[in-house]
Parts: structure tokens; C-alpha cells; sequence
């Protein structure tokens, strides 16, 4: 596969897919975008799910089995990172009202900080479904 | 969140209505236009995709060269890196867009240099993805603005990293983590970025971050401006490509 626009269609195939990117939770950059975003502008959900994911990705309760590093004192745990320093974390699931988010990180072997991220509705969607789809795509999306 | 109410480029904004294909030269760094569209940028302050991929272990150096070699002059070099087998598309993607965001944030910095435009003129790297020169436009100025919405002390990007011992549990995510272990004291941010293979502007960004969190000092004085550059006579000279002769300075004085 696929590009990033051909992993993105493949996820807005899924049942209840509303909008889908991939984005870059460094810097909030929105690599690509298809379909709606819930605030009606794709930039400024990227810039927002990109906070909630680097929180994620940084936060110790997330990281390693509770090892930690020395660094002038600072606690840290996930030292035993992929080569691209990938996080511990998988996915982030949020459930609202009308829908639901689901960001899965992508694990490359060069250094990045990027996630797919899919809305679905919460009538029509599938979480679980779309849950393990997302992994596959994230795969793939890095090994062909 | 529509269009940029101050353009980061007038002139960009004008080749992308006109639909231009060439190379716009500014003082730090030349984005190049296919059909009013961005498709490569470059920066002596960004890190290439070369540096990206290699870093890293990706792609062993002797990978890149050989693709450069075979597809530069078809200007094909990423493209040559997926049919090869090298890369996969989307890591290409991923990689080649973060580059161009990167490299063009610091080619759209402000400046008191001249601009120039070559039409015609191509990047052997080739065309991969293709942005719109309103969404880098858009980009550029919004990380401008997380910048300073993070820390609003500019000095922290140019001056060399220096760690802060941590507060009692203070704690760190792992990426800030490895940036803090490279700080030497002497490194610049740009130095940082180059030695882990990230985007230049996700270092300065972490950076700020860092010294927001107070896990790097920030210079009291606004590092004392390294003794700005005499504003350049500007000479009646029959080419002056000025904006291409400082920036072929600014890399020499980047290698003293």
C-alpha cells in the first residue's frame, strides 16, 4: 500500500467513519485529512488531538513497566523505546455523546511523532472493528 | 481559520495564484513550486531528508547516495527510494512532508533580504506530495505563533541548550528526554536537531518546552545579537543574487 491518502480512504471505509488524518503530535501538523472534522476545520482538530496524544505518548503513567532513568534526577520510563522513539502507548480511545475518537500511533524506523486519527458516529460506528482496522492501517501504512 | 490575514510571502502567495513552477529563493532557505504548489523546501537550517532517514539507521548512507546518484538527474530521487524497494510510500510521505514543513517554516522567516524567483528551475529530490502553498503559508504562521504561545523567548532558539537540574520529581517525556541528554551546553537547537535526525522545528519547539518547564536555561540578555551582520551594501552589481550568496555564507559559516 499505500500513502498516506490511500490509508485514509481505507479508514473512511469503515462503518460510521466521519473524519480521519494523520498528524504529527509534536507539532500539531495535519499530514493529511478525509472527510469531516467534528469543529468543521481538520487543522484545528489535528492542532488539539495532538496535545492530548503527546500527553499521552509523554506521560510516565503510560510509559514502561515503571523502570526509570536518571537525568540529573529527572524520572523518566520509557528508555527501552523503538528506534524511531516511538511511545509505549498504542491507541487512545474517547468516547463522547455523539461519537467516537480513536487515535493510534504509527511506529516508524526514523524518527517521528505521528498518529492516525478516526471520528466515527456513535450510532452507525464499530469501535472494536475500527480499533483493530486502525492498527493494521498504522502498519501498514510504514511497511508496505 | 481561513486565509493568513498577513501573507508570510506576498510573492508566494502570487506564484501560487499564477499557477508558477520554479524556485523561490529566500534568505534562509529556497521552496520549490510545481504548478503553484509546494513540492520541496529546503533550509540550511533544517535538516534534509538524507539526515532524517540516516540518522536513524533507516537507510544506511550508502542507500541514499546510490539513489541520488542513479534518479537525481531524472529528479526522482524519492520516487527511485520506493521503487527500489528502500522505503515504503507512506514513510517516504511522512518523512518528505515533515521535511518540506520544516524547511519551509524556516525559509518563510522574516527577513530584510531580497526574494527572488527562477522559473523552470526543479529539485532533483523529485515530487511526492505536493502541499498548497496556502496550507505552508498557514503552517508557518501558526508555529510562529505556538512558539511563543509555549515560551515567548526566542533567544532559547539560537543560543546553546544548557540543562537545568529537575525539580524533586519532575519528570520528562522520552523524546525531551534524549534532547536533554544531547545538550552538551554547547549545541545549538539546530545542532540537536541535526545529531538526533529530527525536524529543526520540533527541536525549537522542545526546547521551549523545556525551558518553559525550567529543564533549560534561557539566556537573560537576547544573546547579544552575535554582532549583526553590517546591513550588506547594497552594490549595482548586474546579477545580484543576494539572497543566493548569503545563504552559500551562511552554510560555509555553518561547517567553521
Amino acid at each position: 500500500m499505500p500513502g498516506i491518502d490511500e490509508c485514509l480512504l481505507e479508514a473512511m471505509a469503515l462503518p460510521g467513519a466521519r473524519g480521519a488524518s494523520l498528524v504529527d503530535w509534536t507539532s500539531g501538523l495535519a499530514l493529511g485529512t478525509a472527510g469531516d472534522s467534528p469543529v468543521g476545520c481538520h487543522e484545528t482538530t489535528a492542532a488539539e488531538t495532538a496535545e492530548l496524544a503527546r500527553s499521552a505518548a509523554e506521560f510516565d503513567t503510560f510509559g514502561a513497566r515503571g523502570e526509570s532513568a536518571g537525568n540529573d534526577g529527572l524520572a523518566g520510563a520509557a528508555d527501552d523505546d523503538g528506534p524511531g522513539g516511538g511511545p509505549h502507548v498504542e491507541d487512545l480511545i474517547v468516547t463522547t455523546r455523539a461519537g467516537y475518537h480513536v487515535l493510534r500511533f504509527v511506529e516508524t524506523s526514523f524518527d517521528s511523532s505521528v498518529f492516525l486519527h478516526l471520528w466515527l458516529d456513535r450510532d452507525t460506528g464499530n469501535l472494536a472493528l475500527a480499533r483493530i482496522r486502525l492498527r493494521d492501517l498504522a502498519e501498514r501504512l510504514v511497511l508496505g | 481559520m481561513s486565509a493568513v490575514a498577513t501573507p508570510v510571502s506576498p510573492m508566494l502567495v502570487r506564484l501560487a495564484a499564477e499557477k508558477a513552477t520554479g524556485a523561490l529563493l529566500r534568505d534562509h532557505g529556497t521552496l520549490y513550486l510545481v504548478d503553484g504548489r509546494i513540492v520541496h523546501a529546503e533550509s540550511p537550517a533544517a535538516p534534509g531528508v538524507d539526515v532524517l532517514l540516516t540518522t536513524g539507521g533507516r537507510l544506511p548512507r550508502e542507500g541514499w547516495d546510490e539513489a541520488v546518484d542513479r534518479a537525481g538527474a531524472h529528479r526522482a530521487v524519492g520516487r527511485f527510494l520506493v521503487d527500489s524497494g528502500r522505503l515504503h510510500d507512506g514513510e517516504l510521505e511522512i518523512c518528505h512532508l515533515g521535511a518540506v514543513f520544516d524547511a519551509a517554516f524556516f525559509a518563510l522567516s522574516p527577513t530584510s533580504g531580497p526574494t527572488r524567483f527562477r522559473y523552470g528551475v526543479g529539485h532533483w529530490f523529485g515530487t511526492v506530495r505536493p502541499v498548497s502553498a496556502e496550507a505552508v503559508e498557514r503552517e508557518t504562521a501558526r508555529r510562529r505563533e505556538l512558539l511563543d504561545a509555549v515560551w515567548p523567548y526566542a533567544a532559547v532558539d539560537t543560543a546553546p541548550v544548557v540543562p537545568r537540574p529537575a525539580a524533586p520529581g519532575q519528570t520528562v517525556g522520552a523524546r525531551r528526554r534524549a534532547l536533554l541528554a544531547a545538550a552538551d551546553g554547547k549545541r545549538t537547537p539546530a545542532e540537536l536537531a541535526r545529531l538526533l535526525g529530527r525536524p529543526a522545528f520540533h527541536t525549537l519547539l522542545d526546547v521551549r518546552r523545556l525551558a518553559a518547564a525550567g529543564l533549560v536555561a534561557t539566556p537573560l540578555d537576547p544573546a547579544p545579537d552575535p554582532a549583526p551582520p553590517p546591513p550588506l551594501p547594497v552594490l549595482p552589481v548586474a546579477d545580484p543574487d543576494i539572497a543566493l550568496l548569503r545563504r552559500l555564507r551562511d552554510a560555509l559559516e555553518a561547517h567553521l
